[in-house]
């Protein structure tokens, strides 16, 4: 059971909120406050998983559903609670997405419903608004399963009619209401025997929590960015982050593996930690402890200590961050792939990709996802599906780039839930002009109309090596020849690959054009193609001629011709 | 329907013992307040022969395994989210029951109910 202490300065600020009534404009922040907790806790629920149902992840189903209940208010005055709540429920209704969503949105209908005429919300009617928003959702299904987010509202409304026995002050019962309900969630495992085995809490009662407890860290004045220090099962830490987001201050990593002789109080291990270091992270297992935390140089031995005398250490690893920062600016920065940040209700492009190169080029122009596209260029299904499964929104929009993944591609939008669109684009440089017309916050429909419009912009070409002889469109190939294909078709053979460059640019009436992009595989030179490109030049005056390294593999060159 | 062939003999499932598991399955999502017969003729038959799946209809042409669902839902909730939940747990529990690859769920929302007037 986790402790809540309310210390001095908390009483303190609880009397200064006192003093604003609780109307629509209060409820609107607090939806607000709700929101933005479960959003920054959105992959710990998330990872709480148990069913393997393609259902969406609980917590972004809940972050949506939510998000979709503060997009319907964040415009509105209305100053009357009653008001406000009926405005957040049809908003959470119309944006429910999977089964807790949908319990929410129910949740949220009953809790308005209560305070229908109301100008502001006081603690009997907060309590009866619990006990309505618990009959309103178990009204909702024939078998209800208990042990899910159902015995979470069903134990927070009874924690109110205690409350309500002790004060009147709404806030005081909130107060009471978000450390039962912590405790509901924390028992779910027992109610619930798929969640023992997966030793797991029920992930829909844990957002359900992670709203109301965002609720209450709004009125206490505590940030609603950082996410609170909670256990994660081991397997689920991702210590890979380190790199990404360090600080001053933050020179040494430390990972401790513990065995604790007495059962470890988490509020007051986190705090002891927060005044050593940053970026702490707490993982349980089978009795053991892993302890992630990032410590100043003259710190680095305190973690270690201080765990020492709570327990029995198994393992420790210390890692100097500060040497491995500088160990990776010399290396080619293009080591690591940097893909959009996508947030709930943006679009999420996957783009397939057969080489590092065009990789990171598409991951700069917005890309959210990459799926490699690999030797054979054949990505399975739920490779791709894989892609974006996991991203926190559901409006996605897979480029294919290349004519045999679109199969694979509408395979991937069968099966999902979310709502992908497929832009058909049959080539690399097909992809990357997409790319440059997509407006991540955009309505989805019109963002791929567009995308697919803009497709035809671009001629592509393709450069490589023949492995048979053949004829085909009136062009003979002896096998080894250099050939180029525009837009897939085989226009022309040459002995070499400068011939069949310019041969092809010939054919696709590069005069016309304005920009010409080389993107050149792993089976040619660099130098070969700046030379290549520089008796383009020469050829082509007026247009502007680009180099990049593309990566692929089995042609040498991709041309775009714009 | 459902055939597989062992060692030993061959493994025959029955629609309806695919039809049952859909319905429970149906049963347990939420937002869904109970399954309704296609039409009176059935309703009537499911009446008296007591039917374990009422509302679920199971078609197997030799290849492919389509199945209905005809849902009441609660009014109030998402209808198409509740919907997809239904086709995504039941596809989920027959084929992790049964090992049997189904080609189609349609989900048939026949009605709502309203539970509380206000």
């Amino acid at each position: 059971m986790s402790e809540n202490p309310v210390s001095e300065s908390r009483v303190y600020r609880l009397k200064q909120m006192q003093d604003l009534p609780l109307d629509g404009q209060a409820l609107k922040r607090l939806v607000e406050a709700g929101l933005t907790w479960l959003r920054t806790n959105q992959q710990l629920v998330n990872a709480l998983n148990v069913f393997p149902v393609p259902d969406g992840d609980t917590g972004t189903n809940m972050v949506l559903t939510m998000q979709s209940a503060y997009t319907e208010i964040s415009d509105m005055g209305h100053r009357k609670i009653g008001e406000m709540a009926a405005a957040v429920s049809q908003g959470a209704l119309m944006g429910a997405r999977g089964n807790s969503g949908v319990i929410l949105s129910q949740l949220w209908r009953g809790f308005a419903r209560t305070l229908h005429e109301q100008e502001v919300l006081d603690g009997p009617s907060l309590v009866r608004a619990f006990a309505n928003a618990r009959d309103t959702a178990y009204k909702g299904v024939v078998r209800p399963v208990e042990g899910t987010i159902l015995t979470v509202a069903k134990d927070i409304a009874t924690a109110a009619e205690a409350a309500l026995k002790e004060t009147q002050d709404p806030i005081e019962i909130l107060a009471k209401v978000v450390p039962a309900a912590d405790e509901s969630v924390q028992h779910t495992p027992e109610l619930l025997p798929v969640l023992k085995q997966a030793g797991v809490v029920d992930a829909g009662g844990k957002g359900l929590y992670f709203i109301l407890e965002g609720m209450l860290r709004y009125i206490y004045g505590e940030p609603l960015d950082l996410p609170i220090a909670t256990l994660q099962p081991i397997t689920v830490m991702n210590l890979e982050n380190a790199m990404n987001t360090i600080e001053p201050g933050q020179d040494f990593e430390i990972v401790a593996d513990f065995y604790p002789f007495q059962p470890l109080n988490l509020h007051d291990f986190y705090s002891t930690l927060e005044e050593m270091g940053t970026s702490i992270q707490i993982g349980e297992g089978e009795g053991i402890y892993r302890l992630h935390i990032h410590v100043p140089t003259e710190k680095r031995y305190q973690p270690i200590d201080y765990v020492m005398g709570l327990g029995t250490i198994t393992k420790v690893a210390l890692e100097n961050l500060l040497a491995q920062m500088n160990d990776i600016d010399h290396k080619s920065k293009g080591d690591r792939l940097e893909l959009a940040n996508i947030e709930p209700g943006q679009i999420a492009v996957v783009a397939v990709s057969p080489g590092p190169g065009l990789s990171r080029i598409f991951a700069s122009l917005g890309s959210a996802a990459i799926v490699e596209g690999g030797h054979t260029m054949n990505p399975s299904t739920k490779d791709i599906l894989e892609a974006f499964e996991n991203l926190p929104t559901d409006k996605v929009v897979i480029l294919p780039n290349n004519k045999n993944i679109i199969l694979a591609a509408q395979q991937a939008k069968e099966v999902t839930v979310k709502n992908v669109r497929i832009v058909p684009s049959q080539t690399i440089p097909q992809g990357l002009t997409a790319m440059l017309v997509l407006n991540p916050n955009g309505d989805i429909e019109t963002v791929a109309d567009k995308m697919e419009k803009s497709l035809g912009n671009v001629k592509t070409g393709e450069i490589t090596v023949a492995n048979r002889s053949v004829e085909i469109d009136g062009v003979t190939v002896e096998k080894d020849q250099v050939i180029a294909l525009l837009d897939g078709k085989l226009v022309l053979s040459a002995a070499s690959v400068e011939e069949a460059c310019l041969g092809l640019l010939e054919k696709a009436n590069a005069a016309d054009h304005e920009l010409i992009t080389l993107y050149y595989g792993e089976d040619i030179s660099h130098t070969r193609v700046n030379h290549i490109a520089d008796m383009i030049r020469t050829t082509y005056p007026a247009q502007e001629i680009e180099v990049q390294d593309g990566g692929q593999p089995h042609y040498q060159l991709i041309v775009s011709i714009e | 329907m459902g055939e597989e062939t062992t060692t030993l003999g061959c493994i025959y499932i029955s629609p309806n013992a695919v039809a049952t598991i859909a319905y429970h399955a149906t049963l347990q999502s939420y937002g869904v307040v109970g399954l309704a017969p296609k039409n009176l003729a059935e309703g009537l038959a499911h009446t008296i022969t007591k039917e374990p799946a009422r509302g679920v209809s199971v078609r197997y042409d030799g290849e492919n395994i389509d199945i209905d669902i005809f849902i009441i839902v609660e009014y109030g909730t998402r209808i198409t989210s509740v919907a997809t939940s239904v086709a995504n747990t039941v596809r989920f529990n027959v084929e992790k029951a049964l090992g049997l690859r189904i080609n189609s769920i349609d989900v048939h929302v026949a009605g709502l109910r309203i539970s509380d007037l206000d």
